[in-house]
């Protein structure tokens, strides 16, 4: 049979942002999956190398655009550290608070998409105006929706405000999650394009680098989480789920919101308790790093993201390099997508949670 | 199979549900939202001293600052509205303000002039 090549992007609304997937078809199987990647290049590796360490943070918030917070307290973690900066209870609650709220935002636009990508309107609908909420509390806190910019190094830009607003978003959220596994998790169509759908297996897995949710529905209990220094004084269990298929990945971030909700609850009992806000703030403007080598980690919603900086001990990093998850989830299509159906491969790239701008960098 | 028609109707009640709930977005010219205290919208100068701080952490060269002609000029179309500026300003001059609808017609317009010392002077 002769083969058809197709190009799958980069303007497809299914991709989120501009990925190019260049597909080998036999038939309606696709025999092999070449990715291009590139095509939301914006040089922030090499910027990083031009700008000083406060010039530089509030670009951090664009390289995942709907999870600036993990990558902004990312990069002011790799400072603090490497200057011996200690956190208050205080900001490392109140830190916490916001990742996490930031990544029910994000799992969310996830789910919504998703299930857009399977020909569900509705649910998309719902998803937003629910990360609205979180979203407009971002906004009122920090002054920018998604571009937060409110971690600096060595805490917080202002203390934080209108606790409220995140209690009533915890109240909130529970029933909606609620209504949206009444409207799709058992729904027959859902599960036909989904269950057995894209299998990753654990080793494949794990030979591709993957990580996050996509890892822990392959059955890895893998949570970077567990050993992170702002969440030690929380406990959560992570979502560990062995479909290993699209199905499994749908539900372990389905479960992922409803633990990130749990976090936010403990962290309003601490923030309740510790009321008073003190913070050691460094002047920014002549910042330099000791000379050395940094490297930092953290389970942002797309899995693990990491940073190192190389420092010669001048105003700007000698150089800076970014790990993020989706660029490892791109790498994986090609094995994935290998064998299965045209019809699947939105389905199978969906449910990875592809992010190009984190791809791309 | 009945386990199916029960989620269906299931999720089709989901759905209907939302046919009574009032809609959650805004007709947007007509009807505005007012923006939160912290809104980082425009950059507005007052009572600039020109020691030039700004000019140190604006990651994108917006501010230019020509002590000379005692002219500060922040140009809106390389801003990235971090709002760095205004939180790093000694003298509290960078204030960002709540205007967020920032659309002409010609790119001149997108340069706001300041002055650094005394009384404002737009353009």
């Amino acid at each position: 049979m002769s083969k058809l090549k197709l190009n799958l992007g980069p303007q497809h609304p299914s991709t989120h942002g501009v990925l190019r997937l260049i597909l080998e078809l036999e038939g309606e199987k696709i025999s092999s999956c070449e990715p291009d990647v590139g095509y939301l290049h914006r040089g922030m590796e090499k910027m990083a190398e031009k700008l000083s360490y406060i010039q530089y943070l509030p670009l951090v918030d664009r390289i995942d655009y709907l999870a600036g917070f993990f990558y902004s307290e990312l990069f002011c973690r790799t400072v603090e550290k490497a200057l011996g900066i200690e956190l208050s209870l205080r900001v490392k609650a109140v830190r916490v608070l916001l990742l996490e709220l930031n990544r029910i935002a994000s799992h969310l636009l996830w789910m919504g998409s998703f299930l857009m990508d399977l020909g569900a309107v509705s649910p998309f609908f719902y998803a937003f105006r629910e990360r609205e909420l979180i979203l407009k509390y971002f906004e009122k806190i920090s002054g920018q929706r998604m571009m937060n910019n409110y971690f600096v190094f060595g805490g917080l830009r202002r203390d934080i405000a209108f606790l409220e607003d995140v209690e009533n978003i915890i109240k909130i959220l529970p029933d909606k999650i609620r209504d949206y596994e009444n409207l799709i998790t058992e729904n027959p169509i859902f599960i036909q394009r989904t269950k057995g759908k894209g299998i990753l297996d654990k080793e494949t897995a794990f030979n591709f680098g993957i990580t996050g949710v996509n890892l822990r529905a392959s059955g890895i209990n893998l949570d970077f989480r567990k050993k992170d220094y702002l969440y030690e004084e929380i406990e959560f269990n992570p979502v560990v789920l062995d479909g290993c298929d699209a199905a499994a990945r749908y539900k372990g971030r389905i479960l992922e919101m409803k633990e990130s909700i749990k976090i936010i609850s403990q962290v309003l009992e601490i923030l309740r308790l510790e009321k008073e806000f003190k913070q050691q703030l460094i002047n920014p403007l002549n910042l330099t790093l000791p000379e050395g080598e940094y490297i930092q980690e953290i389970e942002a919603p797309r899995g693990l993201a990491s940073i190192y900086i190389k420092s010669t001990g001048e105003k700007s990093p000698y150089r800076l390099k970014w790990r993020t998850g989706s660029y490892y989830s791109v790498n994986l299509l090609r094995n994935i997508l290998k064998g299965a159906y045209l019809n699947d491969a939105i389905a199978i790239s969906g449910s990875l949670d592809i992010i190009l701008p984190e791809v791309d960098k | 199979m009945f386990k199916n028609i029960k989620y269906l109707l299931l999720s089709m009640f989901v759905v209907f549900k939302h046919l009574f709930k009032k809609p959650v977005t805004l007709e947007y010219p007509e009807k505005k939202i007012t923006p939160p205290k912290e809104f980082r919208g425009k950059p507005v100068v007052k009572n600039c001293k020109g020691c030039g701080i700004c000019l140190r952490v604006c990651p994108s060269g917006a501010i230019q600052i020509d002590k000379e002609n005692s002219s500060f000029k922040i140009d809106l179309k390389k801003c990235i509205f971090c709002g760095n500026c205004a939180y790093y300003c000694p003298h509290g001059a960078i204030k960002m303000s709540e205007e967020y609808e920032l659309a002409s017609n010609d790119k001149e317009d997108l340069i706001m002039n300041y002055r650094i010392g005394g009384v404002d002077e737009r353009n």
